[in-house]
């Protein structure tokens, strides 16, 4: 399982958001560009309908795959309670005909995007991953050299940290104590339930550029 | 990348029953040829079908394969290979991939069957010889072996200087030719009603190169089930 926080920056504020991050982690930034596809089940295929994504690494010389499946949320008073959603996912690498394979037992393509941008991963009371990425639409199929941007001058942000039955609320503590740091650029809630831009990331923006990154926090 | 393997199974002479003895017989044959038992091996083939909402599979697009295999090899655990023998196609994922349909809950595992007995050294060759039966009972379902070869290259001074994996199937098959052929004198000479067959895999249906690869194994196995499925029927 993981624990995952979502949140929407101005593009004109992530390079701030970098330098922060930067600051914080003390690990260089990794550069993410990745070919998503979501596949859902045919008709009549499988007890429920079921979807599936299928993420191609495109930074390595030789893009690799992934199969991931991302289940639902934890449920009950205790989740509903924190501020960060816990779900269960279950990755697994695959050969390069894994689009081919998923067609052949009866997926169908949904949706596919190009995201780019980067990630810090560290630890940090857990082992947590920062993505910031922007989103782009094929305007051909699986053409990922021709796309355009599905949110203009909008990134996302994602905050995802592994965890198990037996730890989840200690990774949950890490990443909300996380979060607390990069309030005043960003707002970050659970997927699904975005709270929009903070009216502080301009100041905030401005001081840390000025600043000369992350030493302020 | 792992060495170039043939995968055989023990196909009764007509009229002749499958026993444990044979079995026994081949692994005193590994040992009359100088094998060494080096430790267990098991591999495993999972039988998945597909689910469908109402529970009848007529409802399903006749596109929709009616059975994938699983493949979980003892030499690579943290590997697993899902075939869609229907469309000759070949996926490579790893441990993780039986959760993620499980997950996904389209398609359900419902039987396996192992793969499981004694490994051999002998010399440069490894190999294993085993029983096949069903998770769910001792039934004996086949016999089969397994060998793979190193080959040692030697330089102008004939001294070794490099020991790696026979990788390419067509340059080494002369080299496996061989061995099959002194490995089936032996069994010969022990008058069993039966032989071993060597499993002819068609691996280019599947677009895989000579170039030798786990994928190749998961094929071989499941290349295997149909004359092992064969030669159960025909006993009845």
């Amino acid at each position: 399982m993981e624990c995952v926080v979502q949140g929407i920056i101005e593009t004109k504020h992530v390079e701030a958001l970098e330098v922060l991050l930067q600051g914080l982690s003390g690990v260089p930034k990794e550069h993410v560009r990745v070919h998503e596809l979501c596949l859902k089940s045919g008709p009549n295929l499988g007890v429920v309908p079921s979807e599936v994504r299928l993420l191609c690494d495109l930074t390595q010389p030789t893009p690799s795959w992934t199969i991931r499946h991302v289940g639902g949320a934890m449920r009950g008073a205790g989740a509903e309670q924190i501020s960060v959603l816990v779900r269960t996912i279950v990755e697994s690498k695959a050969s390069k005909n894994v689009l081919h394979y998923f067609y052949t037992i009866g997926y169908k393509l949904d949706h596919e995007l190009l995201k780019v941008g980067f990630a810090f991963r560290f630890h940090r009371g857990a082992q947590i991953t920062v993505t910031v990425t922007s989103a782009n639409k094929m305007q051909r199929l699986h053409a990922t050299d021709d796309v355009v941007a599905v949110a203009n001058g909008i990134q996302l942000v994602e905050i995802t940290a592994p965890a198990a039955a037996d730890n989840y609320n200690d990774v949950v503590s890490a990443v909300t104590a996380f979060c607390e740091y990069l309030a005043p650029l960003l707002h970050l809630s659970k997927p699904g339930h975005s709270t929009g831009t903070v009216a502080t990331a301009a100041a905030a923006a401005a001081s840390l550029m000025s600043s000369g990154g992350g030493k302020t926090v | 990348m792992p060495p170039v393997k043939w995968l055989m199974h023990w196909h009764p002479s007509p009229g002749a029953t499958l026993n444990s003895q044979i079995l026994t017989e081949a692994c005193s044959c590994a040992e009359a040829l100088g094998g060494t038992k080096d430790g267990r091996w098991k591999t495993s083939i999972f039988f998945y079908r597909p689910i469908t909402r109402d529970g009848s599979a007529g409802q399903l697009s006749p596109d929709v394969p009616r059975e994938l295999l699983g493949v979980a090899l003892h030499e690579r655990p943290g590997l697993y290979f899902s075939i869609v023998r229907a469309q000759h196609i070949v996926l490579q994922a790893d441990a993780a991939f039986p959760q993620v349909m499980e997950k996904l809950q389209s398609y359900r595992a419902r039987v396996s069957l192992n793969f499981e007995g004694i490994q051999y050294q002998m010399g440069d060759f490894c190999l294993r010889i085993g029983k096949c039966v069903p998770n769910n009972s001792e039934t004996l379902r086949g016999i089969l072996m397994e060998f793979d070869s190193m080959f040692n290259i030697f330089s102008a001074n004939n001294r070794k200087v490099e020991y790696y994996p026979l990788s390419s199937i067509e340059k080494s098959r002369a080299i496996m030719e061989d061995f099959f052929e002194v490995w089936q004198e032996t069994v010969a000479k022990k008058s069993l009603p039966g032989r071993f067959i060597h499993v002819e895999t068609n691996f280019s249906e599947y677009h895989l190169s000579d170039q030798y690869s786990f994928q190749h194994t998961a094929l071989q196995y499941a290349a295997c089930l149909q004359p092992l499925m064969a030669a159960v029927s025909a006993r009845g």
